[in-house]
């Protein structure tokens, strides 16, 4: 018999094998290659072009001007609003600054798209903060507006109409020059219902139009006053005309890494981004401001907990934001203190927890339509030692829906103490006793006072939270049953009214509209005030402040809604927890600000931190 | 056998419309439904804004149809021959015909369906390829050792070994892996702990290169960052094969054709590489078709922990975001993957045995 198949025929496959891998990883070097080439060629083709153009302005002549009077982009004298990259140049003042370096950041998930507008999550817009700029943006310290693509602008007696005069001499990072049309079709684009981008066109429908005067001032006309309307206007993201028509509207809504703009930092490819490929910015040469810091920003996506601790450990990332057990545990370990510094800051941006009673079910009053009800549960829960066991005191409870920080926070008004005796009372008042020594608190009829608390899965130390919860009531005689259940029903759940009471928690920004959550318009049509609460005072004092533009006058309006909300309570304001954050120690002039660090990715603003040249890890820029 | 073939890949199309009625089915019924777990992937909305998008989406995607209608759009629109406007496929001016086929576009992202899958599947398939071949070695190779010395230390340590590597999840392991070997401050920084590339890696040159000190070069680097998730994958199979490969060779020992070959005078050696090891492939065989779908299950956990964006973790997400279309997609692809490997496996059986044949 002959043997069909021996070892011989086996090397020889394995042979052919190797021959075949060897011929594809060539194909994928020359291809990698073709693709470095072609950043190379890009890149020279910017840079041709710039130089034409300075040839011929220089063909045209020279025409010597006042340096302080001028256009040129970066001149200081003439900013009524104060000067743009202040922060970063009190930073260079610093001995030991130099640019350089990169920074390492990570998502902590995948992301999924880069693309504005189309783009909706959080950590796109990290992205976005870098490479777009707005018109104007909020200093983190002082929570002032300073220019950017804007040089001046001025609001209306009447808080309708806002114009700004635009900066010149400002190049997107593909050399086209940014005009006043630009700033119209970045409207434009947001406004077109083909593009995908839904949310960001219902935030902007309080505008009503957009107005060019000239090649460099644009005029704002919005439909009602609103008290936010100079931070809608001043931070819609600037886009470039030249750029984006060269692409359908089909091609806008799919590209996932179609991203370019005027900042500091720029994609290497405006458009061929992908999901699953790291996401870095490099610096834009063609900035039309100070330059930023570091040569390149990366982020990763590492999703898992035990690799991002051991990442950061090795130095392979340079900020970690830590949960409170790991920030505590991580504080006391002897390598971490070698190579990072800490930072555990307050900030309006992360927003509360609470629990709302719902007031209305089906149509019928609920437990909770009882004002004094409510006040009871607050009373019965001990914030003070859910932030102390649970957070570790790395959160603070809150009184209202504002941070304690906050100008829109009345001082005067403190939490509800833990007191369960007062809480008792108050039950008592409302018609719930316990009136047969069982420690249950009944009503009149005999009905014990029980309720199910609709949460959404995924966060232990939510669950923590709510089994503390739970047993601080049973203690009092309330019975509190658990409902947890997956976002999609979560949702669901809100949408059609169908819970007791529901935790939550809400995001925060610099100055937060009420209207929202508790104004009673937005009961129906499955608005946000999802518990049903109306107050015609509130309704008032919110309506009156969003109209508002004078500061002073909106701070008492929002004042009395604090005040109203904390006698109301609508929801139980749990508590506000804090931002805990590890940086590599070479990274120097981190500090706090009223919105967290001195660089946050709240507007597009200027980053101040710098590594001095000698502790610089990656030295290709 | 070539009727066999054409008989099994129309048996093909049953079981992918059992298939993808099932899941689409379940999806579609399970409660919450598209709107929502789109609309909180992208943040708290307002009223009017929420609307607004549920009207987009149901333009977009046509959800407000009934649902077999939906189900039997997106087949047709998968299916390679039916409905199609004129102008589009082959013959153009007909509305039935051949076309190409277009697996939608996943909701949660936009995109079409199709680049998706193409951007992660190869990612998979390569920790597979890399995996299989590893498996295989090792399992043959310490299976016929543990067959020829049965019954001694070797055989009986060897199992143990193999049994207690069977028997560690992988999710655990794989944090193991990372928590000792790649932990530069407490333990050793033997590999990488993440992902499948460096950070500096676009500016390496391709091949490594020792002109200033050792450069890894892309392709090592790109080796070097699979070699954890690869040996995450493949240590539960090879334990199983292992114990497999075994017995085959002990029950094929068994066997007359052996005594006689030993009787004639042939060394150990050529009796059990050249005639008793042939015939112990079948159970081989029949597994090989197998795990391949278990690698792709088992790569969802390996995906996540080491960072790779492969397959796994693209049907997780889609199922917790409830992107239809996307996982859709992904079924029909990995359904039609792995009936395309028990067809290699069947054939594969006709041809590594001669008494096995298909005609009838």
């Amino acid at each position: 018999m002959e043997n069909r198949f021996g070892f011989k025929d086996l090397v020889l496959a394995a042979l052919v094998v190797l021959l075949i891998v060897v011929v594809c990883l060539g194909m994928y070097m020359i291809d990698r290659q073709q693709k470095i080439l072609q950043t190379m060629q890009q890149d020279a083709r910017v840079r041709t072009g710039l130089l034409r153009d300075m040839r011929n302005s220089l063909h045209e002549g020279i025409a010597f001007r006042d340096p302080a009077g001028s256009d040129s982009p970066t001149t200081q004298k003439t900013y009524p609003h104060g000067d743009p990259f202040g922060n970063l140049k009190a930073a260079e003042r610093q001995p030991g600054f130099a640019r350089g370096d990169w920074i390492i950041d990570n998502f902590g998930t995948k992301l999924a798209k880069v693309n504005y507008p189309i783009a909706g999550d959080l950590y796109a817009y990290w992205v976005e903060s870098r490479i777009l700029e707005g018109l104007i943006y909020r200093d983190p310290e002082t929570l002032e507006y300073r220019p950017q693509l804007a040089r001046d602008w001025q609001v209306s007696e009447d808080g309708m109409t806002y114009t700004f005069q635009l900066r010149k001499g400002v190049r997107f990072s593909d050399g086209s020059p940014f005009t006043a049309d630009d700033v119209l079709f970045s409207y434009q684009l947001i406004m077109n219902p083909k593009i995908n981008a839904p949310r960001l066109r219902a935030y902007l429908q309080k505008v009503k139009s957009v107005e060019k005067k000239g090649d460099d001032e644009v005029v704002f006309t919005m439909t009602t006053p609103y008290y936010e309307s100079l931070d809608l206007c001043g931070t819609l993201s600037i886009v470039s005309k030249q750029f984006y028509s060269k692409f359908s509207d089909e091609e806008i809504n799919t590209n996932p890494g179609l991203l370019m703009g005027t900042g500091p930092y720029r994609l290497p490819d405006p458009k061929s981004w992908r999901p699953g490929q790291r996401m870095e910015m490099v610096r834009n040469d063609l900035y039309w401001g100070e330059q930023p810091t570091f040569d390149r920003c990366i982020f990763l996506e590492v999703e898992d907990e035990t690799a991002e601790e051991t990442m950061f450990g090795n130095g392979e990332m340079d900020v970690y934001a830590t949960p409170p057990a790991q920030y505590q545990r991580l504080l006391k370990d002897p390598n971490t203190s070698k190579h990072a510094n800490h930072y555990e800051v307050e900030s309006p941006m992360n927003g509360y927890a609470f629990v709302a009673w719902n007031e209305k079910r089906q149509g019928k009053g609920t437990l909770f339509t009882d004002a004094r009800v409510r006040r009871a549960m607050t009373m019965l829960t001990d914030r003070n030692r859910i932030c102390h066991d649970v957070f570790l005191d790395y959160a603070k409870p809150i009184s209202g829906p504002f941070a304690s920080s906050s100008p829109q926070a009345d001082p005067n008004i403190k939490p509800l103490p833990y007191d369960v005796a007062a809480a008792k009372k108050l039950l008592g008042e409302a018609g719930f006793k316990d009136r047969d020594g069982s420690g249950v608190l009944k009503d009149a009829s005999g009905k014990p006072f029980s309720f199910r608390l609709t949460y959404a899965t995924g966060n232990a130390t939510m669950e923590r939270v709510i089994l503390f919860m739970k047993d601080s009531y049973a203690r009092a005689g309330v019975t509190m049953e658990l409902d947890p259940v997956d976002w999609p029903n979560l949702q669901k759940k809100i949408d059609e009214r169908d819970f007791d009471a529901i935790t939550l928690a809400w995001g925060g920004a610099l100055e937060s509209d009420l209207y929202q959550e508790f104004d009673s318009s937005q009961i129906a049509d499955q608005g946000d005030d999802f518990m049903s609460y109306a107050n015609p005072k509130l309704d008032a004092a919110v309506e009156t402040a969003r109209k508002t533009v004078d500061v002073p006058k909106r701070m008492a309006l929002w004042h009395e809604a604090h005040r109203i909300l904390a006698e109301d309570q609508p929801y139980t304001f749990l508590f506000s927890r804090m931002s805990l954050r590890f940086m590599d120690k070479r990274i120097q002039n981190v500090k706090p600000s009223k919105v967290g660090l001195n660089y946050v990715y709240l507007y597009s603003m200027p980053n101040p931190w710098y590594v001095p040249l000698a502790m610089q890890k990656y030295k290709r820029p | 056998m070539f009727n066999y073939l054409i008989r099994r890949l129309l048996l093909m199309l049953p079981t992918l419309i059992g298939v993808t009625a099932v899941v689409f089915f379940v999806m579609a019924l399970s409660p919450g439904g598209i709107g929502a777990s789109l609309l909180s992937t992208e943040g708290a909305l307002r009223p009017e804004e929420r609307k607004a998008m549920e009207a987009y989406y149901k333009a977009r995607y046509g959800l407000d149809r009934p649902l077999p209608v939906q189900y039997a759009h997106w087949l047709n629109h998968v299916s390679p021959i039916g409905l199609k406007t004129a102008g589009e496929g082959f013959p153009s001016s007909w509305k039935v015909g051949f076309k190409y086929p277009d697996l939608g576009e996943s909701y949660s992202s936009h995109r079409p369906v199709s680049q998706m899958i193409g951007e992660a599947v190869p990612i998979t398939i390569l920790l597979e390829l890399l995996s299989l071949p590893l498996i295989y070695i090792i399992a043959i190779w310490t299976g016929i050792r543990s067959a020829r010395s049965r019954g001694k230390v070797l055989d009986v340590g060897m199992g143990f070994v193999l049994l207690a590597m069977f028997s560690m999840p992988e999710i655990w392991i794989g944090m193991l892996f990372i928590g000792f070997l790649t932990n530069h401050m407490s333990y050793v920084h033997w590999f990488p702990s993440n992902g499948l590339h460096d950070v500096q890696s676009d500016s390496m040159l391709f091949l490594p290169s020792w002109s200033g000190g050792f450069q890894r070069g892309w392709l090592l680097d790109m080796a070097w960052h699979l070699c954890l998730p690869v040996i995450c994958l493949s240590y539960g199979s090879f334990a199983f094969l292992s114990r497999l490969q075994r017995g085959a060779l002990l029950e094929a020992l068994n066997q007359d054709f052996v005594r006689t070959a030993r009787a004639k005078g042939l060394s150990e050696r050529v009796v059990i590489y050249r005639h008793a090891f042939r015939n112990s492939l079948m159970p081989l065989i029949t597994v090989a078709a197998r795990i391949l779908p278990a690698l792709i299950s088992g790569a969802i956990v390996i995906e996540t922990i080491f960072g790779v964006p492969g397959m796994g973790k693209l049907a997780i997400d889609s199922v917790f975001s409830r992107d239809r279309e996307l996982l859709m997609g992904i079924t029909l692809i990995a359904s039609l993957l792995q009936l395309i490997g028990y067809l290699i496996g069947d054939v594969a059986y006709a041809v590594a045995d001669p008494r096995v044949s298909y005609v009838d």
